[in-house]
């Protein structure tokens, strides 16, 4: 899932400077979990729109704003688009771009996408896989290094971890300390000791 | 380049103890107290490692400022770290080095770029150290990281950084890896507890790399307490802390402990790299006080 923030009500109205009629669509899929897109933020930004002097046109919750069929599906869902000269998407960027492939007005992006991420047991898990197009995620008992280690360091941790924290982030646990215990525990540390190659990124650079 | 001069590599092969230090560039384009600290160092080490970029501050090109070095007949140690450079720069700047007539590396990942003066910074990090080594060792057989053949083979003396606390072990088995691709020489951080560096010394034995130990002069019992709670494997003993704090010079304390740290060593590994942040001057007192003098 998409783990997403919400841009601060400022900076969206900012970005909304000279936009009068403003429709806004949420996502119902990872905003709706993420509380940056789901009906409770969307009525809410409505609210807050209006009370800043905006007129809000309409809003509309797609179930994947990333997955829309056509600008006719979003009519079906609230006709009211057609009145809009500006839209607000409370998704993720690429359910923003997907909603500016499909309408001729401006679109405006009310979140922050961070990362690919999850949610289990109720605790949001940030970067959990950089999207590299080549997935080697089992060299490391299911933890990925590319996507949890700021350096994305594949053959083991940097000389700045300390007290298995990370370097970047002393809050953090440093993503080895968390692959050597995993592989530990698998009785796999025989797995730390191949030399891993670097990325190949012919894949995560032809867009 | 001085052609009689022997190169690092040669002193590392003939078994002679060897002394390195560390110079930082200059933050700007002026290099006149770089030049001092050069100077005061002449005959006294057998290389001076110039650092990349450290702790991920912006300064002068470590490449630019080897040349310069080595052109007054320094051996230089040219750091290089996998934060700035993607393979292709990283290929460039050494087979430039390497011809300019450096030819002896350091390879390091290096600080993040969020701990320096450039915060917003990109980092890269296309490879990391042990990948660094491996694409090294491709250049110095003729060819590049892809395998196209190179016109000219470059030859480096090649050096690794390593903690020496031997609890660490994604650390060890890191250097572990590192050794396997071909490694010169080990620069570790700095040694204050004579036992961790010992149990170091006897678990990489096996591995037959010469072990160059870093000494940091302390110059206070306050930085003593700060590098134990801030840089990694660094483990100074309340021993230490009480000399320096009960001594009315703490800075020659401080040096009057390393050179004891030297001497103590001494007979263990194969020389010191000497780190005397911000008092490079002072390198010189300190070999003097462990007994050695200029060749």
């Amino acid at each position: 899932m998409i783990i997403s923030s919400s841009k601060s009500f400022d900076e969206i109205l900012e970005s909304l400077k000279g936009e009068n009629n403003i429709f806004v669509i949420g996502c119902d899929v990872c905003a709706a979990k993420m509380h940056t897109g789901g009906e409770p933020e969307v009525k809410d930004m409505c609210a807050r729109l209006e009370k800043a002097g905006k007129n809000v046109v309409g809003w509309a919750l797609p179930i994947g704003t990333c997955s829309i069929h056509s600008y006719d599906s979003l009519v079906e869902k609230n006709t009211n688009i057609k009145k809009a000269d500006a839209i607000l998407v409370m998704a993720c960027g690429s359910g923003t771009s997907i909603i500016a492939k499909l309408v001729d007005v401006s679109v405006y992006p009310a979140n922050n996408t961070d990362s690919l991420g999850g949610i289990y047991q109720g605790n949001v898990f940030h970067a959990q896989c950089a999207m590299c197009g080549n997935c080697t995620i089992a060299d490391f008992g299911g933890i990925c290094p590319t996507a949890q280690c700021p350096k994305g360091l594949l053959n083991g941790p940097c000389g700045g971890s300390m007290g298995g924290k990370c370097e970047v982030n002393s809050d953090m646990d440093c993503v080895w300390e968390l692959i050597y215990q995993r592989l530990e525990k698998l009785g796999r540390l025989d797995l730390l000791e191949k030399v891993i190659e670097p990325k190949d990124n012919v894949e995560d650079n032809s867009v | 380049m001085i052609d009689n001069m022997p190169l690092f590599g040669q002193k590392l092969k003939s078994g002679k103890f060897v002394v390195t230090s560390e110079i930082t560039p200059p933050k700007g384009n002026d290099i006149s107290s770089v030049l001092n600290i050069s100077d005061s160092l002449k005959g006294w080490v057998d290389a001076i490692n110039i650092t990349d970029n450290n702790r991920a501050v912006m300064r002068m090109s470590p490449l630019a400022l080897g040349k310069i070095l080595a052109d007054t007949g320094h051996n230089v140690i040219m750091q290089m770290t996998c934060r700035d450079r993607n393979r292709l720069a990283i290929q460039s700047d050494l087979l430039g080095a390497n011809t300019m007539g450096i030819d002896s590396i350091c390879l390091m990942t290096g600080d993040h770029t969020t701990k320096g003066d450039h915060p917003g910074a990109k980092p890269v990090y296309d490879l990391d150290s042990v990948q660094l080594l491996s694409m090294v060792k491709k250049l110095t057989q003729g060819y590049d990281f892809s395998g196209n053949q190179l016109e000219g083979t470059p030859h480096f003396t090649v050096g690794v950084v390593s903690n020496t606390d031997i609890s660490q072990k994604m650390q060890m088995m890191k250097l572990k890896k590192k050794a396997e691709m071909g490694v010169d020489f080990i620069q570790t951080q700095a040694v204050y507890d004579l036992d961790q560096f010992k149990e170091f010394v006897e678990s990489v034995k096996h591995l037959g790399i010469p072990i160059i130990a870093g000494i940091i002069p302390l110059k206070s019992a306050k930085m003593a307490r700060f590098m134990n709670n801030n840089i990694p494997g660094i483990k100074i003993g309340d021993d230490i802390i009480c000399r320096l704090e009960n001594a009315k010079d703490p800075v020659y304390e401080g040096l009057a402990i390393s050179a004891e740290t030297i001497n103590e060593i001494r007979d263990i590994c194969n020389g010191v790299h000497i780190m005397p942040i911000g008092k490079s001057l002072n390198t010189v007192n300190l070999l003097e006080m462990a007994g050695f003098s200029p060749e």
